[in-house]
């Protein structure tokens, strides 16, 4: 098996050899990853395969139960939780099902990262959230709670508070789980062009593969907890990996296994 | 301005009691009529037998050795002060039959088996799995919530029961170890003050304490509405209505019977 | 299954409870610890934010609670002084000493204690309830990425709210229970309210047991119920495990807390309580 081409040191997210398990099942058996600075790398795996894990494990919002992962210069591993904050403070997460509070409003969820930060004026936040609630198209939602929201308006709600600090890195968890096609679009342009103007480094977890393609640089491909494949994602259909290519263009003949169904946690 | 916010909300809750208890009511009597003729499924009811009665021992005899003991350590002042030893049996056990056991075992009953059957049947509704049966042509009530009623009304009967006795043997242990009263000190001072009326004073209300616990539990399981919060809500209202109830119900059933 | 496999299988299910029991008994004293630290540092650092999450919190544990904890208190009181009245109308029919010392056993015990078990299923149960869907729905790792802990920011509030206003509850329950003995002695026993309203047996040592009861009550219940609502996992079944589990936490520690405490006031007072 292979594991992801070096990239020299100036890598913003660095797993080396990461293991977890959760009871008897090995979620993550071995992983060595990394993402240079700047980079938009795309992960996807057939369900419950942990790339949601995976996605945690990078903030320190779990422990790996061995090896060491690196984020932005700095160990995440066997840090007490208040030592980590300011670092999660530099990293924008959208998390799979949104996570927004549900006691706050839109525009407070959005201000929220900001208000913890501290460092800026009250205006200062307000002005910085009205501009990113416009940028994803929910002007004139700031006040709804967020119980009100449809499923795409939430997600984009999650975009907006993952992004409106300027994070160094941002990692979207299923950026377009739930959504129709075309809402799936107008949120990977969005993601695009933010990511053009902040230079930020991209962790993308899709199972979407087609529209995930055209937003990252690279893809890699986590199967039985492994990195099984790293390429370019403009030819990730012609992979020569031939369990990508069968997970890419949906063959219902080809050599992946199916793994017991258990829920991704 | 105050005033007029006072008021709308005392009649917002007033309103939203009304519906519920509404609810509590019409549920009683859709689980009566499932009863005309008496056909329940034999096996649901066997396993939530097991499963709210069997598994509860342990916490129900805990609650009511700590009630006995509570309530022979209240008596203590009095035995030391008057050294009445031979009457101190007579108060603890008197307030442990006909009060403190069964609505201490109760409220703990609401909250084990209670709470939990909420929890159960508002994560089936939250899962459409209750829409399932009824597509299935199954009614829900006859189906889930008949056989859920009867089985907490029996055990809590029988917990009551057993709880009563730990709890004396709990009064009495205390009685021993911190105020020094014989064993047989104490058997007579039970057996001479106390009455099988007070004994069955305690168990009758436990019935009732059942109904009221069974039928809060499974209105709030069956109505919730959204998601794992919603799951959240309906056990917290589910137990609050029931330690109301027995409150309320203990109350009237003292009266009527005093 | 032969015996041996039988009693293995039994000594280590019985180990694995055990474990299981001391990890979760480490893990709420380490809500405890952090909860306490947290106070600390909130009294060092002001913040705005955080007040205005306490005034909201003691309005929901105090004011919410009111109504239920006047109902459940008072009706308590009618039935008690009814059963004693009952009892003793049956033996010596002297009905001068029921007042005085009902509001002995209310102030030392019944006041705080039932209040407490009270605001374990009301106040348990919704926190709980509120801190499991956060969990779940993974709003608390969102607080956690924005560099917020989740104790100082969820637990510690209520914390201070739940203690402060299971002692302001106390008291006014207490004052309920009393005043609705008394008119029960009044109406059905015919006991003159002057006999039954008579303080000559209360003695400070009575107000401190109730207030220590109502601090370690006030105490104990956010604790356990934050703990099994962050331990949630899962969905909906997740969250009510996770209230279920509080509501039984929070009663039980509420009765062996007021076991511990009247065992240990009888043991320092030489039973002259």
């Amino acid at each position: 098996m292979t594991t992801a081409p070096l990239v020299g040191g100036d890598a913003t997210i660095r797993f080396v050899d990461v293991r977890k398990r959760y009871g008897r099942r090995v979620v993550l058996d071995g992983i060595s990853l990394e993402v240079a600075r700047g980079g938009r790398l795309g992960l996807i795996g057939p369900a419950a395969t942990g790339k949601s894990v995976l996605c945690k494990l990078a903030c320190g919002l779990e422990e790996p139960d061995g090896g060491t992962i690196q984020v932005l210069a700095e160990s995440v591993v066997g840090r007490r939780e208040a030592d980590l904050g300011p670092l999660r403070r530099r990293i924008g997460m959208l998390f799979q099902n949104y996570a927004l509070f549900d006691f706050l409003t839109v525009e407070q969820n959005v201000a929220f990262p900001l208000e913890q930060r501290g460092g800026m004026t009250a205006d200062a936040i307000a002005e910085r959230v009205a501009e990113r609630l416009r940028a994803v198209g929910l002007a004139g939602s700031e006040r709804k709670l967020t119980a009100e929201l449809s499923g795409g308006m939430k997600k984009r709600v999650g975009i907006a508070r993952a992004t409106v600090a300027d994070a160094e890195l941002v990692i979207y968890d299923e950026p377009s789980a739930g959504l129709d096609p075309v809402t799936t679009q107008k949120i990977y342009d969005l993601l695009a062009a933010d990511q053009e103007r902040t230079r930020a480094t991209v962790l993308a977890v899709s199972s979407d593969v087609v529209a995930l393609a055209r937003f990252v640089d690279e893809i890699a491909f986590l199967y039985h907890g492994k990195i099984t494949y790293r390429g370019p994602a403009a030819t990730i259909a012609d992979a020569p990996d031939p369990l990508v290519r069968q997970f890419v263009r949906g063959d219902l003949e080809g050599p992946l296994e199916e793994r017991g169904a258990e829920a991704a946690t | 301005m105050i005033g007029e916010r006072l008021v709308s909300g005392i009649g917002a809750s007033a309103l939203r009691i009304t519906q519920e208890v509404g609810g509590i009511v019409v549920l009683t009597g859709q689980v009566l009529r499932a009863l005309v003729p008496p056909r329940i499924d034999g096996r649901e009811l066997v396993k939530n037998l097991h499963k709210m009665g069997n598994r509860s021992v342990p916490i129900v005899a805990l609650t009511a050795f700590f009630a006995g003991a509570l309530m022979m350590l209240q008596a203590g002042p009095f035995v030391k002060k008057f050294g009445a030893t031979s009457l101190a049996g007579w108060g603890a056990g008197y307030a442990v039959l006909r009060e403190i056991g069964p609505i201490l075992i109760a409220l703990m009953f609401s909250g084990r088996v209670g709470a939990n059957n909420t929890a159960e049947l508002s994560t089936m509704t939250v899962t459409e799995q209750l829409d399932g049966l009824r597509a299935l042509a199954i009614d829900p009530v006859k189906f889930l919530v008949v056989p859920r009623v009867i089985a907490m009304m029996v055990m809590l009967v029988a917990l009551t029961v057993i709880g009563d006795l730990v709890a004396l043997a709990g009064a009495t242990l205390v009685g021993r170890v911190m105020l020094g009263i014989d064993w047989s000190t104490m058997y007579y001072s039970f057996a001479d003050n106390l009455t099988p009326y007070d004994f069955l004073h305690g168990v009758y209300k436990s019935i009732a304490f059942g109904a009221a616990i069974a039928m809060s539990s499974c209105y709030f399981g069956v109505t919730v509405r959204g998601g794992a919060v919603g799951v959240g809500k309906a056990v917290n209202a589910a137990v609050v209505a029931a330690a109301v109830s027995i409150m309320l119900l203990d109350f009237f059933l003292t009266y009527l019977t005093g | 299954m032969t015996v041996a496999g039988f009693l293995t299988t039994r000594i280590t299910a019985l180990g694995a409870a055990v474990l299981a029991a001391t990890r979760a008994g480490v893990e709420l004293w380490l809500v405890y610890v952090s909860t306490i630290a947290g106070i600390v540092r909130g009294f060092s650092r002001k913040n705005r934010r955080n007040r205005g999450e306490l005034a909201r919190q003691l309005h929901a544990v105090g004011n919410k609670s009111l109504v239920f904890i006047i109902v459940t208190l008072g009706f308590i009181g009618m039935v008690m002084t009814y059963q004693a009245c009952l009892q003793l109308g049956r033996v010596t029919g002297d009905y001068s000493q029921v007042g005085s010392q009902f509001l002995r056993l209310i102030v030392s015990d019944f006041g705080p204690t039932l209040t407490g078990l009270m605001l374990a299923t009301r106040v348990g149960a919704g926190i709980a309830a509120e801190i499991g869907s956060m969990k779940v729905t993974e709003q608390i790792d969102a607080l956690r990425m924005s560099g917020v802990l989740p104790i100082d920011h969820l637990i510690v509030p209520r914390f201070v709210a739940c203690v402060v206003m299971t002692l302001a509850l106390s008291v006014i329950g207490s004052l309920v229970m009393y005043g609705a003995g008394g008119l029960t002695a009044q109406y059905s026993f015919g006991v003159n309210p002057h006999t039954f309203y008579d303080l000559s047996f209360i003695r400070p040592r009575h107000v401190v047991l109730m207030v220590v009861k109502a601090l370690a009550y006030g105490a104990a219940i956010p604790i356990v119920a934050g703990f099994c609502g962050l331990r949630a996992r899962g969905s909906s079944e997740g969250v009510g495990w996770a209230t279920t589990a509080a509501v039984i936490g929070g009663s039980f520690a509420v009765i062996v807390l007021d076991f511990i405490i009247s065992a240990a006031a009888l043991f320092v007072t030489g039973g002259d309580l």
